[in-house]
């Protein structure tokens, strides 16, 4: 029907309306984020941990600045609710993240089951001292298999740098 | 129990078979026979050595599933100890460690042991690695007997410990022919055999014997006669069973044929002697290789390799030296 398909329709609206309001939805992000600032790994709604992503990463970005930058502190202020926790954000967490590549979070998403049809997620600071959640892929470079391919990978090096003598030498 | 008497004169070849009372002459699988009845006589006769049932107490010390076992000695192989755990463990327990040293899972264990199994995605793989391209390399040998018509009568030479690296193992055979060459067909199908001798299930039985009885075993081939003087170790020789097919080597082998995914012959090329040099690549069960990968290692594998490969003395002095630094 036209009517239901106006309601998908967000028009390039990049956030999801959280909580009835725009000062709801902060106040729910500030708590999320709080609280992954405590625990470094929290399990909330996908849709909470989503948006609280950006603000927790934007929130790193700042506390780089360093506690004397008065931006910074304000930012931090605003953000975490429990006043105990700034000093570990500016203390820990910031220089942890200083010369990374890429996110300094990780979203992962519960599996869905009957009991419970909610839609969780996990929230996780990089760097943080749980053992991790997905399992590291193991590798075995003494297996056969690998041992073959890397007989295969010599003599294709061996190859290429007599090619390269011969091109070097014409 | 039949007896093969080979004359003297090779150029005659005749031979009496006192079960059919006739002159046939040496086949192949009249040869295997023969081998396969002295294994047996020797085996029983083995066995029936040992007189009184003594119990040795083994214990797992494998990362998980610990315990002790009380089995028999002499006669409980590590394979039994793992029938005792469970199925995976028969299955897919490529060597055992006795003691920390590699052991054959159906030698017969002696004294009372800590035992541990070893598979081939475990971090150290390398003594697994290791006897299963010696056991493929049998197992080339059984396809090379076996291959032929009763016309041909093939000699198995000598296998060549190679590494793995080399991405291929081989096994030197007298033919008996000249300026023979594969075709594509006949390669095809020597790996199809060397497949169902895989799905045939069949264990590596371990038996040392004294040299006069894997002499008289091999009376047949010159070349393993000549073998079995150069792999005399403490007064005995190692013999190892895989079905009918029975061959002569030191090392470890893996447990079961069945440890085998992928076989594929890549190649059979003359060399100067008037022996044949058959090279094929296997790949162990459990690990997976694209069709493209696998053709890649075939063709490298199918790339003659020239030159004297023996390396009973090599390797014999590499465990001297290795007993020395340790």
């Amino acid at each position: 029907m036209r009517l239901s398909l106006m309601l998908l329709i967000t028009h390039g609206k990049r956030q999801r309306k959280l909580g009835g309001g725009k000062p709801q939805r902060l106040n729910i992000l500030r708590r999320v984020v709080t609280g992954l600032v405590r625990h470094e790994r929290i399990e909330s709604t996908y849709a909470q941990c989503d948006e609280a992503q950006f603000y927790a990463e934007k929130l790193i970005d700042y506390a780089k600045l360093g506690n004397t930058n008065a931006g910074a502190m304000r930012i931090a202020d605003y953000w975490i609710t429990e006043k105990d926790l700034i000093p570990k954000l500016f203390e820990t967490l910031a220089p942890r993240f200083t010369n990374y590549d890429g996110r300094y979070c990780r979203l992962h998403r519960l599996p869905v089951t009957t009991q419970n049809t909610r839609d969780m997620a996990v929230l996780e600071y990089k760097g943080n001292p749980y053992p991790s959640l997905r399992p590291t892929p193991k590798n075995h470079p003494n297996s056969i298999a690998n041992i073959l391919v890397e007989g295969l990978r010599q003599d294709y090096e061996k190859k290429m740098e007599i090619d390269l003598k011969e091109e070097s030498a014409t | 129990m039949s007896r093969l008497k080979a004359l003297i004169r090779p150029s005659v070849r005749c031979i009496v078979h006192r079960r059919y009372c006739s002159t046939e002459r040496v086949t192949n699988a009249l040869v295997t026979e023969y081998r396969n009845d002295i294994f047996e006589e020797e085996k029983r006769r083995q066995q029936g050595m040992v007189r009184r049932l003594e119990k040795i107490e083994v214990v797992h010390v494998g990362p998980n599933d610990p315990g002790t076992f009380i089995m028999n000695k002499n006669l409980s192989t590590p394979y039994h100890c793992a029938m005792h755990i469970s199925e995976n463990y028969t299955k897919y327990s490529a060597l055992a460690l006795v003691n920390g040293e590699p052991w054959d899972m159906w030698r017969p264990l002696t004294e009372d042991c800590e035992l541990s199994f070893m598979r081939f995605r475990d971090e150290d793989p390398e003594e697994a690695n290791k006897a299963y391209w010696r056991s493929c390399a049998l197992i080339l040998g059984a396809v090379m007997e076996t291959a032929f018509k009763d016309t041909f009568y093939v000699q198995l030479s000598r296998a060549p410990e190679l590494t793995i690296i080399k991405g291929m193992f081989v096994y030197d055979v007298d033919l008996g022919l000249k300026n023979w060459t594969a075709t594509k067909d006949n390669l095809r199908s020597l790996s199809l055999s060397a497949t169902t001798m895989k799905s045939k299930d069949m264990p590596f039985e371990r038996l040392e014997v004294d040299p006069s009885v894997a002499l008289r075993l091999f009376q047949h081939n010159q070349y393993k006669q000549r073998e079995v003087e150069e792999r005399v170790r403490g007064g005995r020789v190692t013999l190892y069973r895989m079905g009918k097919f029975i061959d002569i080597h030191d090392g470890p082998m893996m447990s079961k044929s069945s440890l085998v995914s992928m076989f594929t012959v890549a190649g059979i090329h003359e060399l100067p002697g008037g022996l044949y040099r058959v090279q094929a690549v296997a790949l162990p069960h459990d690990f997976y290789l694209h069709n493209s990968v696998w053709n890649r290692l075939v063709k490298r594998a199918s790339v003659p390799l020239v030159g004297d490969l023996s390396t009973a003395g090599a390797e014999e002095s590499l465990r001297e030296t290795r007993s020395l630094a340790a």
